[in-house]
């Protein structure tokens, strides 16, 4: 999932205080699942912004609503009449929702109301943990599941390096030594031949340095 | 007061002799773990000026962990009480063994006294009692 998290409550407040109607939208999917923009915390955010406002004195009407996904048009269009009815939107989604709905409503400020943090999984319950860079040329295969370029703090290919202690990363203590983790799968897995072939420095084409990425579809496009 | 039927059955007839002019209201929970941000939130909205989660003891929760999800809950909008400006103070859980009405009692008497330090709720009385923290 695409994780993210909560903005501070006054840079929101900054955010919207020009206007005095508001539609707080939130997506179904993946914010939903990290508890950062799901309808229940639509619901904290607008109950949080309509107290701190009345603190300060100045009225706001808040509209809640949640979108089965704001990444995709066919779902956002359930938002316009909400976004009709409203100054400002302010998107609990992910940065890619967020422009979504200031692309489909192009008259209308939509303003983001979290950080979006990383691809991640849910390690445990309430812990979520970055496991993808979306780098585009993905390498798994060779490092038996585990992502070097994600969960090694300097993203080796040919690794360990020597700052492996006891199977935690020098850079801190919490961190899991991604090479430690790679040599220990791939020893389960009969696999350890897969590392004594060089890696060569990863093509970063694929990834964002080459730019924003498009994947085209043909056969899906009518 | 948020109470878990278990924690207390009896909290709306408790008697408010500290104060006359006080008023509670109760939300009856099948277990402390159910109130969610937004209600307590939502009790601030209605004009409340401070909000209680009586939860059980530890381990006397039938469910197991209820009482320590409400406390961590509690902890997340005391913060969030913070950032909107009406302060986490206003905001407390206790946890008592089951069906204390003695310490049910008390909690009240000590949460009226805690507002004559922290004053009425300034979203409740705008402009005509600010907060004192």
């Amino acid at each position: 999932m695409i994780v993210a998290e909560k903005k501070p409550l006054a840079e929101i407040k900054k955010a919207v205080a020009p206007y005095n109607k508001l539609l707080i939208l939130g997506c179904g999917t993946c914010v939903k699942t990290c508890f950062a923009g799901g309808p229940d915390e639509v619901a904290t955010m607008a109950s949080a912004l309509r107290l701190a406002f009345k603190i300060d004195g100045k009225k706001i009407e808040v509209e809640e609503q949640t979108v089965e996904r704001q990444c995709e048009d066919e779902f956002i269009q359930e938002a316009a009449p909400g976004v009709a009815r409203n100054a400002a939107v302010l998107s609990l989604a992910c940065g890619a929702g967020v422009q979504a709905i200031a692309r489909r409503y192009g008259r209308t400020p939509v303003l983001p109301g979290v950080n979006t943090t990383f691809i991640g999984t849910l390690e445990s319950q309430g812990v979520f943990t970055e496991e993808c860079a979306g780098c585009g040329d993905c390498v798994l295969a060779t490092f038996g599941g585990i992502c070097p370029i994600t969960r090694c703090s300097k993203k080796l290919l040919n690794g360990p390096c020597g700052g492996s202690r006891n199977g935690k990363c020098e850079v801190a203590p919490d961190i899991d030594c991604a090479w430690q983790l790679i040599i220990d799968r791939l020893k389960v897995l009969g696999q350890m031949s897969n590392l004594r072939t060089y890696i060569p420095p990863k093509d970063w084409r694929p990834s964002n340095a080459g730019g924003p990425r498009k994947l085209v579809r043909e056969d899906l496009i009518v | 007061m948020f109470h878990c039927v278990d924690a207390s059955s009896e909290v709306a007839t408790l008697p408010l002799t500290v104060a006359d002019s006080a008023e509670m209201r109760t939300v009856r929970l099948p277990c402390a773990a159910i109130v969610q941000d937004v209600y307590l939130l939502r009790a601030f909205e209605a004009g409340s000026d401070a909000v209680v989660v009586l939860t059980c003891a530890q381990g006397q929760c039938r469910y197991g962990d209820g009482n320590t999800r409400a406390e961590k809950r509690v902890g997340r909008v005391r913060s969030l009480l913070d950032e909107i400006g009406l302060g986490g103070r206003r905001l407390a859980l206790f946890s008592i063994t089951p069906q204390d009405k003695d310490a049910c009692a008390q909690i009240v008497r000590d949460t009226l006294s805690n507002l004559d330090d922290i004053g009425l709720s300034p979203a409740a009385h705008n402009g005509s009692a600010p907060a004192k923290g």
